[in-house]
């Protein structure tokens, strides 16, 4: 790269680095169990989604992004529901799933759920080298967002589905 | 990294956190008050900038920063603070996603005292806490 590929790994080195920083992520500071999913497990968990949505109104979905720049640059691109989003900065916080919690917390949480990731993953795969990551950007998706029809993108070099507490999460890295 | 010498023996311990995401500050607000130790006033900042106006302003005997902040960085912050006398007794304990050696090279030669990856797990900085009072405590 200037692409998101290091020199020194091999693209199963990179997936299993990239798996292995989510565990971490996800098991130590947000005390989730972090189970790896195929693209079926995924499409099926995200219109479960639906079911576990209010009065079949559409599921909100968050995208978390955070830019590196280093010895390799890229980005790593988290897509989550917006409801796990909210349970995982409660679980965070030592809060309860039921607790309310202002959108701004929830975004924040979520930037540093993809900010802690993207860190851990390039602590692995580049642990002499410095990378710059820029600040997380979380979104929400249009309502009529669909995280299956979303393509890959020619950028994309690797990606990873996971359930948390059996909601899905999607993790892209793109190169810049 | 340095010796710890900054808490006071049992007077409270005033404690700064900077980091530029308010989970991370409320998270480690509350692990802090979960520490068996004499905490005096936990102050926040987002960015380093904003810490230098806290330690000019307020006795400070703790900073916990995290590395990646707009504004003023954690790197930034601590070298302004490695230029002044009157803090160099002030405990510097970085928590950062980055754990690269050359980054822990840098922060060695910044005097900082401790330095915490993340994710961590509540107990570690729990941990730290009960260093910085052992270490006062000889």
């Amino acid at each position: 790269m200037s692409s998101a590929k290091s020199p020194l790994l091999t693209p199963t080195d990179l997936h299993d680095t990239l798996q292995a920083a989510l565990i971490e992520v996800g098991e130590n500071a947000y005390f989730v169990f972090v189970e790896p999913c195929d693209a079926g497990t995924f499409t099926t968990l995200a219109e479960q989604e639906r079911d576990k949505s209010h009065r079949d109104a559409p599921v909100a979905w968050l995208m978390a992004s955070v830019r590196f720049t280093g010895a390799f640059s890229g980005s790593v691109e988290i897509v989550l529901p917006e409801r796990l989003g909210h349970w995982l900065v409660a679980s965070l916080l030592g809060m309860t799933p039921d607790d309310p919690l202002p959108d701004a917390q929830v975004f924040d949480g979520v930037g540093e759920f993809a900010n802690m990731v993207c860190g851990a993953w390039l602590s692995r795969v580049g642990d002499q080298s410095l990378f710059e990551l820029k600040v997380p950007a979380v979104t929400r998706m249009a309502s009529d967002w669909n995280p299956v029809a979303d393509g890959r993108g020619r950028e994309e070099v690797m990606c990873r589905m996971v359930a948390l507490n059996d909601s899905p999460m999607r993790i892209r890295v793109r190169a810049q | 990294m340095k010796e710890t010498n900054g808490a006071a023996g049992n007077k409270p311990l005033n404690i700064l956190i900077v980091d530029d995401s308010a989970t991370m500050r409320a998270l480690l607000h509350r692990v802090i008050g979960l520490a068996d130790l004499p905490i005096g006033r936990i102050y926040q900042a987002p960015n380093g900038l904003e810490a230098l106006k806290i330690l000019e302003t307020h006795s400070v005997q703790a900073v916990f920063t995290d590395l990646n902040m707009p504004v003023m960085n954690g790197m930034e912050l601590l070298r302004e603070i490695a230029k002044r006398d009157n803090w160099k007794d002030l405990l510097r304990i970085i928590i950062s996603t980055d754990g690269s050696k050359l980054r822990r090279d840098e922060a060695r030669e910044l005097n900082v005292d401790l330095y915490v990856e993340k994710p961590f797990r509540p107990e570690v900085v729990r941990d730290v806490l009960c260093q910085i009072a052992t270490a006062d405590a000889h």
